[in-house]
């Protein structure tokens, strides 16, 4: 069957969700199937999957750690998390160490669904493998060569004073107050690493954040996070393809690790740009694309008092929102 | 359906028993309640009756007191006032008759001087040679009246017969004028003159010369012993030199005449002397210290009696004051102790809202627990049923070409004639070019519905353990199969906790029992995920029931972390938690244990260790 779109597995504790799946893919691609984490570990040591989807919740080994297994495993296999019922924690958990491409929410749509797969077979069969970036607390040196900045863009100044100590030996820590700041940062600066919060002063980080991962796909978000929900995150992973989440409290040694992770990934990412395409994101809607614009635009009204910064703005919204 | 009729029954009895015990246990807190402001009121009412009677007691034996002394203070005085005047009294008479035997013992002896040598002293001589003896010798009668010797009429007579003889001695007619012009005008309104034998001699009043008067005390004292005598006398009627005088008081002198130039005693006077001025003087002055003394007497009783009222007047002013003050007292301790009660009302209240929103709170959260759950569990057959059915519509529109071509073959067969078929091959082949191999696979859309029907067939299940999970999720009790509600919370339980851990059940044969159905799946709940909570990694929760005694005995075993020793008195407090915080509210134990009391079990735990926990529940079978 060398006509198929690629080989995909499918895991699940329910057969006939295994058996739905079988009968939606199977037209288009070779799907394999298995009950439980341990056998489809199994079948990924004997077969080269393009893509393997996996429910979040079954007895025994869990869809993340399925998947983290997965990703060690075999590489250059997209993931999937199909979510049903599932706690905030395990799909961060599963941001942080499986790094998964999608997040499908059970039940899915079967106009969708095939699309997802197909999109992520040919990222697979296409694009080249990054070499896995160690969690280590010291960057490697090749990182050193960048003279690109980490934003940090939150309203706590704490973490900011964290940061410096933790990282600005290393790199350049710069720090925006709000949204204009931000996008003010974005034209003054070559910013490699943003470092966001989910809200900042009352205001929705997550549509910029997504916005910039669609338009600059090179370049690396962590998010910090406190009381987000679950869709939120789900939404930041399909559309923000967000690299890290860290959960607050901040634990320094826990952003000292994060930063140093993104900012190799960064590397990655540059030196190799098309591996940028294995994090291809869901386009924003447009409603989205026009709030953020209005509250870029408000966020400098407030904060602006110079000409100049205006300018700048307008310049940061053009640059972000290029019309290359 | 007779089981059902009997739940109804049975629950709509002892439910209504329950509320009205719920209701008289409210009502029994609420009199406890009341009875506080009752009690205080009649209490305190009480101590205010008894003490103002104490204080009336003592207020009026206090001015009984100040009565008597005051009392004892007048008398005092009266007394002292009427020694005073009687002494005062007794004194001027005492004075009056010394001043005046004084007067008398002087002007006896002027008138012994003047008269005694010349006229006198022959007189009594002469008066003293008459013999008296045989008169003496008559013997004196017994009186009948008061029994006292009194002289017989005969010896009266033998003496009058003396004093006519001395009457007629010559010279007597011109002593008695010289006595008469010496004493005219004075106050001495008599005088009598005895010899030494005691008989009357001289008298001013002749008739009672001759008299023995030799008996007399105050004869004898101034003859035997020289000494004179006075005494004070009151006559009604007195002869006197001037004629009968009447009402007099009078000094009346015994005294002794001395031989001139010697100590002799001679002869003896008698003089009777008129005091009566000086008397009625004394007695004016007397009866002024009388009056006096009387009106101090009325002025001190006056006083008493207007102390005495001041003192009573004060003592009902102190009362009243006294009894203002406990009133005044008395309101505002009931104002107090009325709001005191007021707020302890309002915060037994407040503790009751806050206690049934705890309980609210324990339910939400098992409810959303509960809904999630079942969200988890409905989404894996929605899931696979909607991609089924929609692929299954898929199939079917493919089936649309080739049943369109079998149907205008079949027209065709049946329209010819049997002898005369002519199929058009070109037409059909168009017609059949857009038809592929797979659209006409029948089979798999078959096994896509008849997943689809299992898939709903886990729908019903889910809803039907849906139904019994809450069923008469009222306050309202049932009788109910505790087995069945166990696998039903088990159920639910698994949706919630992770798959690693293994929920075992091992039920015994129990009978129906009497309780409200969702609150007893609520305490079983919570004890499935406190036992879930515990187990970090793999682990097994067992959950055992069967009949100890007529108790229904309910067992939930983890293999978890065991509860800490400084832990374990605490987890039956509200709010005690160990999970970090955010995750557990610390309600889910003492919400079990205020709904396994009420239901008059137990719930306790019976095991805990490093290798697990154990809590049993303990539930009246009969109830
Ligand atoms: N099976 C168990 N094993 C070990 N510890 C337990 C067990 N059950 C309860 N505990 C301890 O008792 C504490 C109180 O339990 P409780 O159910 O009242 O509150 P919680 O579980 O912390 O919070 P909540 O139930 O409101 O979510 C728990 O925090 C835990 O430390
Ligand atoms: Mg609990």
């Amino acid at each position: 069957m060398s006509q198929t779109k690629g080989k995909v597995l499918c895991v699940d504790d329910e057969p006939n969700i295994l058996r739905s799946l079988k009968w939606m893919l199977q037209k288009e691609f070779e799907v394999l199937t298995a009950t439980s984490g341990q056998a489809g570990l199994m079948l990924v040591a004997d077969h080269d999957f393009d893509v393997v989807i996996s429910d979040q919740r079954m007895p025994g080994m869990m869809g993340s750690e399925f998947l983290r297994e997965v990703r060690k495993r075999s590489p250059r296999s997209m993931r999937i998390l199909l979510t049903g019922y599932s706690d905030l924690q395990a799909i961060l958990r599963s941001v942080n160490e499986s790094e998964v491409f999608r997040f499908i929410s059970k039940p899915w749509k079967i106009d969708e669904l095939p699309g997802v797969v197909a999109e992520a077979a040919l990222i697979a069969k296409t694009q080249p493998v990054p070499a896995p970036i160690a969690e280590a607390e010291e960057a490697p040196a090749t990182v050193a060569t960048g003279v690109e900045t980490v934003l940090l863009v939150d309203d706590d100044s704490s973490i900011f004073d964290m940061l410096c100590r933790e990282v600005g030996e290393q790199v350049h820590v710069s720090f925006a107050h709000d949204l204009g700041e931000a996008v003010a940062a974005f034209d003054r600066e070559a910013v490699g690493v943003i470092v966001a919060e989910t809200r900042v002063k009352g205001i929705d980080m997550t549509r910029m954040l997504k916005l910039l991962k669609q338009e600059k796909p090179d370049i690396v978000t962590v998010v910090i996070t406190d009381k987000t929900d679950a869709e939120e995150v789900i939404s930041l992973i399909n559309q923000g393809q967000v690299y890290r989440f860290i959960p607050k409290p901040v634990i320094p040694a826990m952003l000292k690790i994060v930063v140093n992770s993104a900012r190799a990934k960064r590397t990655q990412l540059r030196n190799a740009p098309e591996i940028a395409h294995r994090h291809a994101v869901d386009k924003i809607s447009e409603e989205a694309r026009i709030s953020l614009a209005k509250d870029i635009e408000s966020a400098s009204h407030a904060g602006g008092s110079g000409g100049g910064l205006m300018d700048r703005v307008t310049g940061g919204l053009g640059h972000l929102f290029g019309s290359r | 359906m007779e089981l059902s009729s009997v739940a109804t029954n049975g629950s709509s009895q002892t439910g209504g028993s329950k509320t009205a015990a719920a209701e008289s246990r409210r009502q029994h807190a609420a009199a406890k309640h009341f009875q506080l402001v009752r009690y205080f009121s009649l209490a305190s009412l009480v101590m205010f009756v008894l003490v103002a009677l104490a204080l009336t007691y003592f207020e009026s034996q206090q001015s009984g007191f100040f009565k008597q002394v005051q009392k004892e203070e007048g008398d005092f005085f009266k007394k002292v006032q009427d020694d005073f005047s009687n002494q005062q009294d007794a004194a001027a008479r005492r004075d009056l008759l010394t001043i005046h035997e004084a007067g008398n013992v002087n002007l006896t002896r002027l008138f012994a001087n003047a008269l005694w040598e010349k006229d006198f002293a022959p007189f009594v001589a002469k008066a003293q040679d008459i013999p008296v003896d045989h008169c003496r010798s008559i013997t004196d009668l017994k009186d009948e009246k008061d029994g006292k010797l009194k002289p017989p009429p005969e010896k009266k007579a033998c003496f009058s017969e003396v004093g006519k003889k001395i009457m007629a001695i010559k010279g007597f007619a011109d002593l008695n004028s010289k006595v008469y012009d010496s004493m005219k005008k004075s106050t001495v309104f008599k005088i009598k003159v005895y010899d030494l034998r005691g008989i009357t001699v001289y008298s001013s009043e002749n008739a009672q010369i001759g008299e023995d008067k030799a008996d007399n005390a105050g004869w004898i004292g101034a003859a035997k012993e020289g000494k004179a005598k006075s005494e004070l006398v009151f006559r009604d009627k007195f002869s006197a030199f001037e004629g009968t005088v009447e009402k007099r008081d009078l000094i009346q002198s015994y005294l002794p005449v001395l031989q001139p130039g010697s100590d002799t005693i001679v002869s003896v006077f008698e003089i009777y002397s008129d005091v009566t001025p000086f008397l009625d003087q004394i007695k004016k002055t007397a009866a002024g210290i009388k009056k006096t003394a009387t009106d101090n007497q009325a002025k001190v009783e006056q006083a008493s009696a207007t102390n005495q009222g001041k003192v009573e007047d004060f003592s009902t002013q102190t009362l009243i004051i006294v009894l203002a003050l406990m009133l005044i007292l008395f309101g505002a301790l009931f104002v107090i102790v009325h709001r005191a009660d007021a707020i302890i009302a309002r915060q037994e209240t407040e503790q009751q809202q806050a206690q049934q929103q705890l309980a609210q709170a324990e339910k939400m959260a098992s409810l959303g627990q509960m809904v999630a759950g079942v969200a988890h569990q409905l989404n894996t057959p929605l899931a696979f049923t909607h991609s089924n059915v929609s692929m299954a519509m898929q199939a079917i529109d493919g089936y649309e070409k080739p049943l369109k071509l079998a149907s205008g073959i079949s027209a065709l067969v049946k329209s010819a004639g049997a002898d005369q078929i002519s199929i058009s091959l070109e037409s059909l082949k168009a017609q059949a070019s857009g038809i592929e191999e797979s659209d006409l696979d029948a089979s798999m859309p078959k096994e896509m519905l008849s997943d689809t029907l299992q898939g709903i067939e886990q729908m019903r299940e889910l809803v039907e353990n849906l139904r019994d999970f809450t069923r008469l999720d009222r306050n309202k009790t049932a009788r109910f199969d505790l087995n069945k509600g166990l696998h039903n919370v088990i159920y639910i339980a698994k949706s919630v906790i992770p798959t690693r851990i293994q929920v075992v059940e091992e039920f015994g044969q129990l009978p129906l029992i009497e309780c409200n159905v969702s609150q007893i799946n609520q305490v079983f709940l919570n004890l499935i995920n406190n036992a879930a909570q515990a187990i970090a990694g793999d682990g097994t929760i067992t959950v055992r029931s069967r009949m100890e005694g007529n108790r229904v005995r309910v067992d939930v075993t983890d293999t978890g972390s065991g509860i800490a020793a400084d832990a374990l008195p605490h987890i039956w407090e509200n709010y005690f938690t160990t999970t970090a915080s955010g995750d557990g509210t610390g309600l889910g134990l003492p919400v079990a244990r205020t709904i396994v009391e009420e239901h008059g079990g137990e719930i306790s735990v019976t095991e805990t260790s490093g290798a697990g926990t154990t809590f049993t529940v303990l539930l009246p079978a009969g109830a």
